[in-house]
């Protein structure tokens, strides 16, 4: 019995097929968004489903997570992004308290109870800053691929002191500064502090440890070092962290099968 | 015919109306179908949903006819007060005269949501330096420049002191352009020192006695005033009388919201209800009809409760909504989400509140306006809704905010911080724009992550 999780993001499409039984991984991927999600979502999921030589037959149960996950017919059903970072995070760090996810579009801060149940979240607001979002606008103004923005900062001897609050005014600034001359790696480690800045702002004073930071961002050199220098904790990358959204709507799917009537879809 | 509650579409209302006429329905002279009011400019009608019942098809109607019933009147030759800011007090001694109504300007706020912006009253707004970064409730100002949507006012009374700054520069922009009020001070709410004698407030919260007097001398100019105006001297008798009526709202207004919040199944959509609520402040221009409108939404959810009929699926998240939305189809979501309602504070609790009967009447005035969640700190307002929370059994808190308006920018984060140490209760922060399509799936993500983590917690 596979089950599966689909995690249509704002820049990306993430999928993982779970074994319903053993929930081990059987196959994962991923692949850029783009405008016809639900097109691009079943091609994903058949291609990985060739991957492992099974049929569509042999998924007993989909779940679709993120920001697109209205749009994906192949799915059975619907979960948010909060609830299936909380059990993705779960199944890699089975002992989480604080779970902080940032994503193209969105940001959140996640606290769970000991038991994995989501006991309250924060998210952003409409602007994007403090998401992956700022960070590509950053690269953009910059010249300078995404990729090597961590190599980038990780130079800085001054970051700069730059606005979390709003990605147009950030982008100003960043104008301001390369005018002034301030050399880019400060402004990118000046970015990134303010990133997470505005995670510390979102997470208020209570933050149960382990913290765990998942979602595309965590994956950008120099972002968990800026997390910890900020919340002044130690914050632990988890592993995949791209995938945990898709992992943890998949793991859901299995669960909801066990004992449940999922002999067919 | 099915008398089974649901929520229908506009679309939807044209056979329902069909089926309440050929059942006898009787209307009042605002009556009629619903989507007629489409055909007057307010398109977001075509996005909700709505309750099916006769009541509820009368509170839309009576909402939504306002500005004919404000035209009416002044061709009867009664005074039109216009009543700024203050919520719910000033309305009261408007109505205790024979000869005037009151009317609320700053309602123009939902204007442009209503009639997802056809209007100029942003533009003209705009025009005069109040541009997108002010509250929404600018709206107002670009109605009156238009000498839209409502009558020009015999008076407009205005509150000033502890209210916020975005009302007060819109409201002095307004005196600019030919619109001056009668402005009136009300001073924020302090907590009384130990040894200085003190009133408690409708709703719990005490105010120095000196507090209270200071603002029954702003209400005695406003009588005076008003008396001046209607050429009528307003008495003690006729606002104690006032008082009264305003009680009968009240309670009527309080007895639905206890059923709608505490019946197993929820019998009336929050959309409805937020509706209701805001009849309160200033009895959308007919203080008689907003008893009569209340009285057959009342027989209405009786009757559902009586035989244990609701609406939406079983066992619904129980969510507490502080502050009022601009966009009315964020109240649709929340049900479309797994939620509904098991309490409210739309920022005007105090005109929910028993005016005391007992105390002269400009004393009890004067107590009724100071105990506004708005003249107080954020600290106040934030236990009196961990206290009505925990009463309600509230599963969470959705704090929404709109862009622009706040009269004090940290107070989502003292409300959120209170409930999560008193209550340990999931919060969520929720900025809903006036119009909210393009953040729709947003904002849809977010009170249906709440809703999950409430099913979680109970599954614990």
């Amino acid at each position: 019995m596979i089950c599966a999780g689909i995690d249509g993001g704002s820049r990306a499409i993430k999928i993982v097929l779970i074994d319903g039984e053993s929930q081990q991984i059987l196959a994962s991927g991923t692949r850029d968004q783009g405008v016809n999600h639900d097109e691009l979502a079943t091609e994903l999921f058949e291609k990985l489903l060739r991957s492992i030589s099974a049929d569509r037959d042999e998924v007993k149960r989909i779940i679709a997570t993120g920001y697109t996950r209205n749009r994906i017919h192949l799915a059975d059903t619907t979960v948010t992004e909060i609830t299936c970072h909380a059990i993705g995070v779960r199944r890699q760090v089975p002992d989480a308290m604080t779970i902080i996810e940032i994503g193209g579009q969105d940001s959140k801060l996640l606290r769970l109870e000991p038991n994995g149940a989501v006991r309250d979240f924060a998210m952003n607001d409409r602007c994007a800053a403090g998401t992956g979002r700022f960070l590509e606008v950053v690269a953009a103004r910059l010249d300078t691929p995404l990729h090597t923005l961590g190599k980038l900062a990780a130079r800085s001897q001054r970051p700069a002191s730059i606005s979390s609050t709003c990605v147009v005014f950030a982008e100003s600034e960043i104008i301001g500064l390369l005018s002034s001359g301030t050399p880019r790696e400060d402004i990118v480690a000046g970015v990134q502090a303010a990133i997470a800045q505005r995670m510390a702002a979102m997470a208020g004073r209570e933050l149960g440890e382990p913290i765990v930071f998942t979602g595309g961002v965590a994956l950008v050199p120099g972002m968990p070092e800026a997390m910890e220098n900020v919340l002044g904790r130690k914050v632990k990358v988890a592993p995949e962290p791209q995938m945990t959204g898709a992992l943890g709507a998949a793991v859901l799917a299995a669960r909801q099968c066990v004992g449940a009537a999922c002999s067919g879809r | 015919m099915n008398d089974l509650p649901a929520q229908i579409t506009l679309d939807q209302w044209a056979e329902r109306y069909r089926q309440l006429c050929d059942g006898g329905l009787r209307e009042p002279w605002y009556g009629g179908p619903l989507a007629r009011h489409v055909a007057d400019g307010d398109y977001r009608l075509l996005r909700l949903r709505y309750d099916n019942s006769a009541a509820a098809l009368r509170l839309w109607n009576f909402l939504l006819t306002e500005e004919s019933r404000l035209f009416k009147a002044r061709q009867e030759g009664k005074k039109i007060i216009g009543t700024m800011k203050d919520l719910g007090t000033v309305p009261i001694m408007v109505y205790s005269l024979p000869n005037a109504i009151a009317f609320y300007p700053d309602g123009a706020w939902w204007v442009p949501c209503i009639m997802e912006n056809t209007t100029r009253d942003l533009s003209i707004a705009n025009s005069l330096g109040i541009d997108e970064s002010f509250c929404p409730v600018r709206a107002m100002l670009g109605a009156f420049v238009a000498c839209e949507h409502f009558p020009q006012p015999d008076l407009l009374i205005c509150s000033v002191g502890a209210t916020c700054d975005d009302f007060s520069a819109i409201a002095q922009r307004l005196a600019s352009v030919g619109y001056p009020p009668f402005w009136w001070e009300i001073p924020h709410r302090r907590r009384p020192d130990p040894d200085e004698p003190a009133v408690t407030l409708p709703g719990g919260f005490a105010a120095p006695v000196s507090q209270v007097a200071f603002v029954k001398g702003e209400l005695q100019r406003i009588r005076r005033e008003l008396s001046t105006i209607c050429s009528r001297e307003l008495t003690d008798d006729m606002l104690a009388a006032g008082i009264r009526v305003a009680n009968r709202v009240r309670g009527m207004l309080r007895e639905l919201r206890q059923l709608v919040f505490t019946a197993p199944r929820c019998p009336l959509p929050a959309l409805e209800l937020l509706i209701a609520e805001m009849l309160a402040i200033h009895y959308c221009s007919d203080r008689d009809q907003t008893l009569a409108v209340y009285q057959d939404l009342l027989n209405e959810v009786r009757r559902r409760v009586a035989d244990n009929q609701g609406l939406f699926p079983a066992d619904p998240a129980r969510i507490f909504w502080v502050n009022p939305v601009a966009d009315l189809r964020a109240m649709n979501l929340l049900e479309e989400c797994g939620g509904r309602l098991c309490g409210t504070e739309f920022l005007f609790c105090h005109a929910l509140d028993e005016i005391p009967e007992d105390v002269p009447p400009m004393d009890a005035l004067a107590q009724m306006a100071l105990a506004d969640p708005m003249v107080g700190s954020a600290g106040d307002r934030a236990m009196r809704i961990c206290n009505d929370a925990r009463r309600l059994n509230a599963e969470a808190v959705l704090i929404s905010r709109i862009p622009g308006a706040s009269h004090c920018a940290l107070e989502g984060q003292v409300i959120r911080e209170m409930i999560e140490s008193e209550l340990r209760l999931p919060v969520l922060e929720l900025e809903v724009p006036p119009l909210s399509d393009a953040v729709g799936p947003a904002i849809r993500t977010r009170i249906e992550a709440l809703v999950e983590a409430v099913r979680q917690r109970r599954a614990r």
